[in-house]
This record gives structure tokens, sequence and C-alpha cells, in this order.
């Protein structure tokens, strides 16, 4: 068996010595392989726009990117841990603290509450949105046959995602409004309530919140579902029909896997979304009343740049980024390993 | 088990204002536990066909009934059908063995009987190595295995196998012939059979139906279509190499009616009851067809080696091209401006340029109307 295996190598390890020079061996003196234009170009350059053109072309993008993302995050960093503040920053001042600035954040109550907000936000706005995303997705795919019905249904799902956020949060407000709001006045009229219900009192005012972002985004999941339903083969459905599967198993041992990918999709996006949402928290309640309604990033944004204590904010962004970091860090493994499994990745 | 019955099926695709007439007026009866093979060359309404039997595609108008029943408005799930497809159309998300079992699983059929079933089926279709890959592993051959393989791990009425063989390598798809074959024989099920090769076709089915053109041309069996082709598309489907085709005229010489070619480099001579039917039919113009294997080389005493005893005719003509193909020969000879072709032995030695004398027999001889291109028989 030896002999056999090192047979093997030296024969491959000939092979290798052999084909090497030859597949190198044309001749680019010899006028037949290139002409001489040619060569004369290839002898000046082997570029044919000017040496500053690709340099400038990549340099400014990176450029912009390091003014933009590295340059601030680098910033962020060293002033998370100095006692940074508006006045010191423009004395120029500032000293080092060590870690004092995430042991504030991390020792008060306003943080934990927040971080409890945020996981209140995350399961019944970003989650939800996605469940009903998917569900609208797949029922108006698989009941509303008719296509221009099934058109004019979408772009109605789909405005209010057209609407820009600060509208949203005004019109919701209006329309959340206690004494005369549209929707106290609908229930009141339906029978429903007997008085006003005050949508933006302490523990109410975060569902107020997520209610308006559930009708503000569930467009979202509810595109990149359907558009990933549209291109499942349909040769795989006549199967399962052939095959004798119902409805509904069809639904749950076909569709709903085969978008597992799509749906890890639109998870990401709501997540990474629900870290950075201030605009209806600013708008709608300003974190309020007592500061009931604040998620982290409201708070960052608050201290930051309005109470200038730049090192704390700092301090947030960071604690934010490494939750949402975590978080998006198993979506994206179990999207991998989703895709892997399929043979794509 | 079932009986399947085609009566006047249509199918009309409407695109806008375009209509697409893909079957017409389609007449077929499939008997029970038959294997009928739908054969036909690309577009011609096979598939279009087998869609409205398996109930993927609507029928435009006409019934298809199933031992008597108007299944016409059953969804597929109701009919009972087995299909293999010829896209495979796999569960990308299971694996192999999942794939097998999924018709099962939906008839809530216990785990361990779907794995043992599986298992039995891959065994025959050799996919047990791969049972725990998922079908994007898989090459195409293996796929179109595991496609078969779900569509017979049920127990239907009626098998129907689309183009189940086409992405197969030759050497596994011998094998694989056997094999259907033998399940065949060993279910006694109805199976419909799709494909555009007719050596799949001629070597499975107990019928062949040939479609083109969106009709049924012929239905029958090996010998019905080789020697009594309907018309001249079925003459020049069946058969490899194909027929030869002249267009010939009556040519009444004294000793009896005689069918002339055109240029008048031939004569082919008749039989007697072919003969009467055409001079009965009056002096019009006739397609003559002989199968290339039914013209045989005469050797140099003037004998034809396989023609003995027979009244057997001559024709002379020059080699132009010798095809050697291992278990055989083709000829190619041309007469004036005449081409036509003969299968011969292979050890068969024949230069380019040689002039030799062929033999062929009477009852060999095809006549079909130029006009219809029906066979005159």
């Amino acid at each position: 068996m030896r002999g056999v295996s090192d047979m093997t190598a030296t024969s491959s390890e000939i092979s290798q010595t052999e084909s090497g020079p030859k597949a190198n061996s044309i001749d680019r003196d010899d006028p037949a392989t290139f002409p001489d234009w040619f060569r004369a170009r290839k002898a000046r350059s082997n570029l044919i726009v000017a040496r500053w053109v690709p340099i400038v072309l990549v340099g400014l993008p990176v450029l912009v990117l390091f003014g933009i993302v590295v340059y601030p995050t680098i910033w962020m960093f060293y002033h998370s841990v100095h006692d940074t503040n508006m006045m010191r920053l423009f004395q120029g001042n500032w000293s080092y603290i060590g870690f004092e600035n995430f042991a504030t954040v991390l020792g008060s109550d306003r943080f934990w509450d927040s971080t409890v907000h945020l996981l209140q936000y995350l399961s019944f706005g970003a989650c939800l949105q996605v469940v009903l995303g998917t569900v609208l997705a797949l029922i108006l795919f698989e009941l509303v046959k008719n296509n221009a019905l099934r058109t004019l249904i979408l772009i109605l799902l789909v405005l209010p995602m057209m609407m820009s956020p600060s509208i949203v949060g005004v019109l919701w407000k209006f329309l959340l409004t206690p004494s005369n709001g549209a929707v106290n006045q609908a229930l009141l009229n339906l029978g429903l309530i007997s008085k006003h219900i005050e949508w933006f009192n302490s523990g109410i005012s975060l569902w107020s919140i997520i209610v308006a972002d559930i009708w503000n985004w569930t467009a979202l999941p509810l595109l990149i579902v359907y558009s990933g339903r549209v291109s499942l083969p349909p040769a795989v459905y006549e199967a399962a029909k052939v095959d004798g599967a119902s409805g509904w198993q069809v639904m749950r041992r076909i569709t709903l896997p085969m978008l597992k990918e799509v749906i890890a999709i639109a998870f990401i996006l709501r997540f990474t979304d629900a870290f950075k949402f201030v605009d209806l928290v600013y708008i709608m309640t300003s974190g309020g009343p007592a500061q009931s309604s604040e998620l982290p990033t409201y708070i960052a944004f608050q201290r930051g740049i309005r109470e200038f204590a730049i090192g704390e904010a700092a301090a947030y962004a960071i604690i934010i980024f490494a939750i949402s970091a975590v978080i998006i860090t198993l979506f994206l493994k179990y999207l991998k390993r989703v895709l892997k499994a399929q043979g794509i990745a | 088990m079932a009986q399947v019955n085609l009566q006047n099926v249509n199918k009309i695709y409407r695109s806008g204002r375009t209509e697409v007439h893909a079957v017409q007026d389609l007449n077929l009866e499939i008997n029970n536990g038959e294997f009928v093979a739908l054969l036909g060359p690309s577009g011609c309404g096979k598939t279009s066909t087998l869609r409205m039997i398996v109930g993927l595609e609507e029928i435009s108008s006409g019934d298809i009934n199933f031992n008597g029943k108007r299944v016409n408005e059953l969804e597929p799930q109701h009919r009972n059908v087995a299909m293999a497809f010829e896209t495979y159309a796999l569960y990308p998300n299971f694996t192999i063995e999942e794939n097998l079992a999924f018709p099962l699983e939906v008839r809530g059929v216990p785990e361990d009987e779907r794995r043992r079933k599986a298992r039995d089926i891959a065994e025959i279709l050799k996919l047990t190595s791969i049972l725990d890959q998922r079908p994007g592993a898989l090459s195409g051959g293996q796929q179109q295995r595991v496609s078969l393989g779900r569509a017979l791990i049920r127990d239907p009425s009626v098998f129907i196998l689309d183009e189940v063989m086409s992405h197969i390598d030759a050497h596994l798809k011998f094998q694989m012939l056997f094999d259907l074959k033998a399940i065949h024989r060993d279910l006694g099920k109805t199976m419909v059979y799709v494909t555009h090769d007719q050596v799949e076709a001629l070597a499975l089915a107990d019928r062949v139906a040939v479609m083109s053109n969106a009709k049924l041309q012929q239905v029958g069996t090996r010998n019905e279509l080789y020697n009594a082709p309907a018309n001249v598309f079925v003459a020049d489907f069946i058969g490899e190499p194909p027929t030869n085709f002249f267009q010939a005229e009556v040519s009444d010489n004294g000793g009896g009616l005689a069918l002339k070619t055109k240029d008048g480099a031939l004569v082919f001579h008749l039989t007697e009851h072919r003969a009467g039917k055409i001079r009965a039919l009056g002096g019009r113009d006739f397609i003559v067809g002989i199968r290339p294997q039914n013209l045989r080389l005469k050797d140099s005493e003037g004998k034809s080696s396989a023609h003995t005893g027979s009244d057997v005719h001559d024709i002379t003509a020059s080699i132009l091209i010798n095809e050697y193909l291992g278990e055989r020969s083709i000829l190619t000879f041309a007469n004036g401006d005449t081409k036509f072709r003969a299968l011969v032995p292979p050890e068969t030695r024949a230069a380019p340029g040689e002039a030799v004398t062929l033999g062929y027999r009477p009852e060999d001889v095809m006549v079909f109307d130029a006009q219809t291109e029906a066979l005159i028989d």
C-alpha cells in the first residue's frame, strides 16, 4: 500500500513539473503571439487609463468611509474611557478615568429599565413585525390569486413604509391623543370603552410606540418574505400536490422551511433597525413619562447630544453595539447553517 | 389500479391574444395495468397531455376518466396518481430519504415503515449511499432517480413518468430500463411514460402512442408502429435510421403495377394486394417508404443473404458514404438525385463510388398518399 501511495505522489509531482513550464510557454516576444500595437501598449503600462485614475476611484470612497465610520468609531472608543463633556471637549482638558463611564451606565436603574424596554420592543415590535409580515405575505400569495388585486393590496400594505418616521410619529400622536384622538373616539363610538384611554401614560406609552412602529415597518418583512415566496420553484409545489400533501402540510413542511433563510434576513434587518430606533420615541413621547418609554439608544442620544455627557454616551453606544453584535452574530450563524444544509454556502 | 380514458381532450393555452392549441381532440384508452408510452418530438403536446391526466393542467374541453369516473375537476391530491418530474422537483430542504418518504409522510405512515420503504426503493435505484444528503449536492442523474423513487414508493392508481431517463447516462439507463420493466411486471400497475426517445418507448411500453403537432398520430404495439405506420410521420419517427422516402408515381408497365420515383431512377414493385388498392385509387401521386434494414446488399452471385425464398426485387445504386457504427454499418446510396440508406452488417466491405445491387421484398414497401400522408394498406 505504501509503495502505491509513494508512486502516485511522485507521478503527480512529475506531471506538475511537466505541466508547469508548458502552461507558461507562450513566447511573449514572438510577433505571432501578440501583435505589435498590443506589445507597444503593454510596454507603456498595464492600464488603459492614466495611473492616477484607479488611485482616486478607490481612494475617495476609502477617505469618505474613514471619515464617517472609522474615525468616529475610534473617537467613540477613546472618549468612552475619558470624562469628556462638552465643556472639557472645547477646552481640551479631558482625562482618563478607566471604565468609570461603563460602571455608571451598568450601575444605573435607567439603563436596566431601558434594556427591559428594548427587550419588549424586540419581542413585541421587531419580532411581531416579522411574524405579521410573514403571515400577511403568505396569505396574500396563497389566497389572492388575481394578479391586479394582489398588486393593489401589496401597494396598500407597503404605503406606511414609504412615509418618513417623523411624519408617522406625528400622525400616531394625533391618532392617540387621549381627549379627541381618532382611536379613542372610534373605540368610544363602538362602545368598546367607556372613558378615554390615556395612551401616553406610564406603562402604556411604550406600547403605543410599538404599535406605531408595527404599522410603520411590517411592510418590510412582508416584502422580503413575499419576494422569497414568489421565487420558490413552482415545480416543487406541483410535486407536493401530486404526492398528496394538504395545503397546511405544504405550508408547514415545505414553504416555511424553504423560507427559513429569507425570514432570518427579515429578522436581521428589523433587529439592526431596533438598535438605532430613536425617531418614534423622540417624537411621540421623548422617552416619557418619567423615562418609562426609553430605549438605550434614546438615552445615548439624550445624554450625548442634548446633555453633552459625551463619555457616558459613548459608553452607552459601545454597550448597545456589543448587545446587537451578539444577537446579529447568532442570526448570521443560523443563516449560514441553513444555507450550508442546502449546499448553497 | 385504474383504467385511464381520454375523450376528445383539448388543451388551449391563452396568453393575451395568442392562442396555442397544444393538444387537439385526443382520444386514448389506457387499460388496467398497461404500460403506455407517449412518444413524440419536443413541443408535440405529450407533456401537456400528461399534466392533464395528473391534474396539474386544466382541461380546455373533453373528459378524462379513471375507471369510468370523470376526474376533470379533481385536484391532483384526490386523483391518486404518482408522478416523476422531468425537472425532478425535489424538496430542497429535505434529505434524500425524506424526499423519498414524503408521499408516505403526508399519508400518516409511521416513521419506521417510511424508513424501511425508502431504503427498499433506494436499493433498487442505487441511492443508498446518498440517503442523508440533500438534493443540492446531487448530480442530475441522481436527482432524477430520487424523483422516480418518490413516485414509485407509493401505491397509486396510475404512475406518470415524465422523461425520467433524460439525464441518466447511457450505461445506467440500460439497467434502469430493465429495472423499471421489472417493477412494472411486479406491481402490475398502469403506467404512462412520456419520452422523446423511441428506444425507451419501444423497450418499455406495451403500447406506444405517437404524438406530433398536438395530435395523436397512432397508438399501437411495437410491431404495428414498425410494420404498419399510420402515416409518413410515424414511419419517419419510429425506427433508426429513419425510413427512406421517395416521391413516386404510378407506372403500369404491362407486367403489373409499380411505383416509379419522380426522376425515374428507381422502380418499386408492390404486393398484389396493395397494387389493387392503388389501382382503385387512380393515377395519383404517392410516397414510397422503405426501412433501411429491409434493403439488403446482394453479393456477386446476386443472392441476398436474408431474403431467401421469397419474391425479391432489385434496385441498383452507388455507395456515397459508409458509416461504421460498431455492431452495424449504415450505407448511404445515391441513384441520380435520389439518396437513401440501408443497414448492413459491420463486416461489409464497401468503398464509396462502388455500384451495388440491393434486394427488397414487395411486402416491405410502404405506400402513402402524397396528399394526406396516410398509409395505404
